[in-house]
């Protein structure tokens, strides 16, 4: 087979850091060759460059032999490639037609062929299988046939070689069924597919090749045919067992949360929440095993009080909880580091001392006349003070928080967070973005925390930091939890396969 | 830090220059001294006692609007209604006054408080309308504008009218807010206005409220998650900022204008929008921008009749202001001014 797409040692650094190193790939002609790992492994990096969004640091890409410079997308389009992103580039409020043929610059003029348009797409669509009602309004037809408008848009400029980023992600099984059969006629007519994905049952299904990426650095490419699930996501998450410096302890206390049976957006994959059961005690880490979106975002949520649980019972603390917000979770001494520290956690426009403040200006400590008086000199006191125990490095209290460096805000949500002396922390992504010293810091305080008695839930998708931390581990896998395993000596390769939903 | 607040400073002054400079290469253009204009807009506007105390009147209802949006916007609801919660308060204070018939001090108070509550009343609806129904705010409280400014139309040419021309009744002599002064037309409501500002200046930077309020302000999110209540601080803002533009209209109708006609209060509530703007948002400096503006719009007069320079070269003044203001404020966020700011500054530390 013709080999179309070669990418040569491409790297791609923003600041220090490298999301992707030293990548080595290529693409046949009439082949789905795919690119499996896991969220920040550069797969998304390495596709921006290759649709021109992103300029390589080092590297060079070939097109059927010849050297390519992709400077922009609309250059990458004129290349004959085309990208299907996950979430749908289309136009909500005009009909597929008008969306396959928007921005078509190979014909000038004034007024728009509609028939003969017409009649090319229909030709492509009856080849290759993607039925659409070209007619019909974008928001009135499902998110399958979106996604064959997507397809549909990218052949009409002249696609060879697509890529299909997480295409199963908002499909329903049948839909995932109908997209596999429009893969195989395009296969069949020559277009070769990079095929994005974390779901090792469609990858083993689609794929010819598999390309793993992991922490920006290819690591192998196998043949798909030769391979099975538990060698994928062996290699996808890298294990070699890293010992654990922390000690594990079995908790027999009381629980401070449980759910019982909690359903959220049920039927949604990706966001919701199905039947889960789960208690956290005091005195334990427990750490929920992953791949992103799964149902985390929503398990924290619900365990926050930030969202409601549709059907099932949430208890806190032995009580029932009813209809509540974050202020009576916050009131029961409930902790939360947010997975989206910017967005959720801190006010970017306001200071280092204002965010360490953020949650208790109406406590005694820092105000009189019932929060008429804002008492400034204990606070400044006070996030002085913790400034020098969190070892928060900014230039004054006065600093807007905006400009401190990801592992420093971080410290100061860890600071306002457990001083509070939670009965209950939930940490999700907790050592997101932090380099090595911060990342130690976050979890070294996470365990002293547990010490002091604290339950502690962790969410991450860093199965390492979960490995490590946690004394029961939970996987969750599309809103169920799959299983449950002792932090002690854990199953590394069953946890994988489960985390794979096997 | 030291290096926002100068900046904050910075460049509303710089804007001013700058406006003021373009305005002068105008008058030009129009073959007319610009220092001569210049000079008899400051004489109208400061020279005299009388002239003094028009510019202070002048800038009362601008305090009022001004305070209004930039309470509202500090908790992140752009309400661009201050218009209509300004006639709101002032339909509702002279209503009250004719209503009651007698007159005093006693219906004085009642009739400013009759229009604060109305235009916290006419700052709820769209609060309402946006936090439980998701409208967009900017469009819902201009629509309000519309409503308040015809209802007046029917205030003065029906409901309240007075003999054949088209205006209400004046409001009583003893019912009137009082002059501090008996020769000249400033009233104690510049007093209320400026305490105001004090109090809203206060309320903000020192008090729990004021804090958590600012923190909705910048991320409804984050505040959520740390517990505070957005829905009820954005109604809160609503309310609050509509009443401080409620209460200046029922000030300016008891104090200054006595009764309503038509074009009453026409512009008040968008100057109140560019003076926030300019004053970025900060209550004592809106205080300062709103008197700014004053000066500007009496001085106009004076050299319109001087000079012969027209009282629009000054609204494009205006308007230049405004627009430099908002484009210096923007232009802090290019990376490549935010390097040279960040340069001059360390280049300062290191001296």
């Amino acid at each position: 087979m013709n080999e179309i797409l070669r990418m040569e040692h491409i790297s791609k650094q923003f600041g220090d850091f490298y999301a992707n190193k030293d990548i080595n790939f290529d693409v046949r002609e009439g082949e789905v060759h795919t690119l499996l790992g896991e969220n920040g492994a550069g797969k998304s990096t390495l596709m921006n460059v290759l649709i021109g969004l992103y300029q390589p640091s080092e590297g060079t890409i070939y097109l059927h032999g010849k050297k390519v410079q992709i400077d922009s997308p609309a250059e990458a389009v004129r290349l004959g490639i085309g990208m299907v992103h996950q979430h749908f580039m289309l136009v909500e409020a005009m009909t597929v037609m008008q969306n396959i043929i928007l921005g078509d610059k190979r014909f000038k003029g004034i007024f728009i062929d509609h028939a003969a348009r017409r009649k090319e797409i229909l030709e492509l669509s009856w080849r290759y299988g993607l039925n659409t009602d070209l007619e019909a309004k974008i928001t009135d037809i499902s998110v399958g046939a979106q996604q064959r408008v997507e397809i549909l848009k990218a052949l009409y400029r002249g696609a060879e070689l697509l890529i299909l980023d997480e295409p199963t992600a908002a499909l329903t099984d049948i839909e995932v069924e109908g997209l596999y059969s429009v893969i195989d006629k395009l296969k069949a007519e020559g277009k070769s597919i990079i095929f994005i994905s974390h779901k090792m049952r469609e990858v083993l299904h689609v794929s010819d090749r598999v390309t793993i990426l992991r922490a920006g650095k290819t690591i192998q490419t196998l043949i798909a045919s030769e391979t099975d699930g538990k060698e994928l996501a062996n290699l996808m998450i890298g294990r070699d067992l890293v010992e654990c410096d922390y000690e594990k302890k079995e908790s027999a206390l009381e629980p401070v949360v449980e759910l019982k049976n909690v359903d959220y957006n049920k039927t949604s994959k990706h966001n919701g929440l199905n039947g889960v059961t789960l208690m956290v005690r005091k005195g334990e880490i427990l750490g929920i095993a992953g791949v992103d979106g799964n149902g985390q975002s929503q398990l924290s949520q619900i365990v926050t009080g930030v969202t409601m649980a549709e059907a099932g019972e949430v208890m806190l603390k032995g009580c029932k909880v009813g209809r509540v917000t974050a202020a009576d979770f916050i009131d029961k001494n409930v902790s939360h580091i947010p997975e989206d520290r910017n967005r959720m956690g801190l006010v970017g426009n306001m200071t280092v001392e204002e965010n360490l403040l953020l949650k208790s200006t109406q406590k005694c400590d820092f105000c009189d006349l019932n929060g008429w008086h804002l008492k400034k000199k204990a606070m400044r006191a006070y996030s002085e003070k913790m400034r020098a125990k969190y070892d928060i490095r900014c230039q004054g209290m006065d600093q807007e928080i905006r400009s401190l460096s990801g592992g420093n805000q971080q410290k100061v949500i860890l600071a306002r967070e457990l001083e509070a002396k939670p009965d209950l922390l939930v940490a999700v992504h907790p050592t997101r973005g932090l380099d090595i010293g911060a990342t130690r810091y976050v979890r070294d305080n996470m365990i002293a925390a547990r010490d002091a008695g604290c339950a502690v839930l962790l969410i991450s998708a860093d199965f390492d930091e979960v490995l490590q931390l946690s004394d029961r581990i939970i996987v969750m896998f599309e809103g169920k939890i799959m299983g449950e395993y002792s932090g002690k000596n854990p199953p590394i390769s069953t946890i994988s396969l489960a985390m794979a939903g096997k | 830090m030291q290096k926002t607040k100068t900046l904050n400073i910075l460049i509303p002054i710089l804007s001013i220059l700058l406006a003021f400079i373009i305005g002068m290469l105008i008058i030009l253009l129009l073959g007319k001294n610009p220092v001569e204009a210049i000079g008899y807009l400051m004489k109208g506007a400061f020279g005299s006692k009388t002239n003094l105390a028009n510019t202070v009147v002048r800038s009362m209802p601008l305090i009022f609007t001004g305070l209004c949006t930039c309470f509202a916007y500090r908790c992140g609801v752009f309400n661009l209604g201050g218009e209509g919660q300004f006639l709101a308060g002032s339909m509702a204070a002279i209503t009250v006054t004719l209503l009651i018939g007698h007159e005093g001090w006693w219906v004085t108070i009642v009739a400013v408080l009759a229009g604060t509550i109305a235009g916290g009343f006419w700052g709820l609806l769209p609060g309402i309308l946006k936090t439980w129904r998701g409208l967009n705010e900017m469009i819902t409280t201009i629509m309000f504008n519309y409503v308040a400014t015809l209802f007046m139309g029917f205030l003065y040419t029906t409901a309240l009218r007075e003999g054949s021309v088209p205006q209400t009744a004046p409001v009583p002599d003893a019912t009137k807010i009082g002059r501090i002064i008996s020769d000249l037309r400033i009233t104690w409501g510049i007093v209320i206005a400026v305490v105001l500002g004090f109090a809203i200046w206060y309320f903000l930077f020192y008090t729990s409220k004021g804090f958590q309020l600012r923190a909705v302000g910048f991320n409804p999110i984050a505040s959520s998650y740390n517990g505070l209540s957005v829905k009820k601080y954005m109604i809160a803002a609503f309310v609050v900022s509509g009443a401080v533009a409620g209460l200046g209209g029922a000030a300016d109708i008891l104090g200054t204008q006595f009764r309503l006609i038509s074009g009453y209060g026409g512009g008040y509530g968008f100057d109140g929008v560019a003076i926030a703007l300019i004053a970025q948002l900060h209550p004592l400096a809106t205080v300062a921008v709103a008197y700014f503006f004053a000066v500007l719009r009496v001085g106009s007069t004076t050299m319109q009749v001087g000079t012969g320079v027209p009282t629009s070269v000054i609204d494009i003044i205006q308007a230049l202001v405004i627009i430099f203001a908002v484009a210096g404020s923007s232009m802090l966020y290019l990376p490549k001014v935010k390097t040279f700011i960040t340069n001059i500054f360390e280049k300062k530390e290191v001296k």
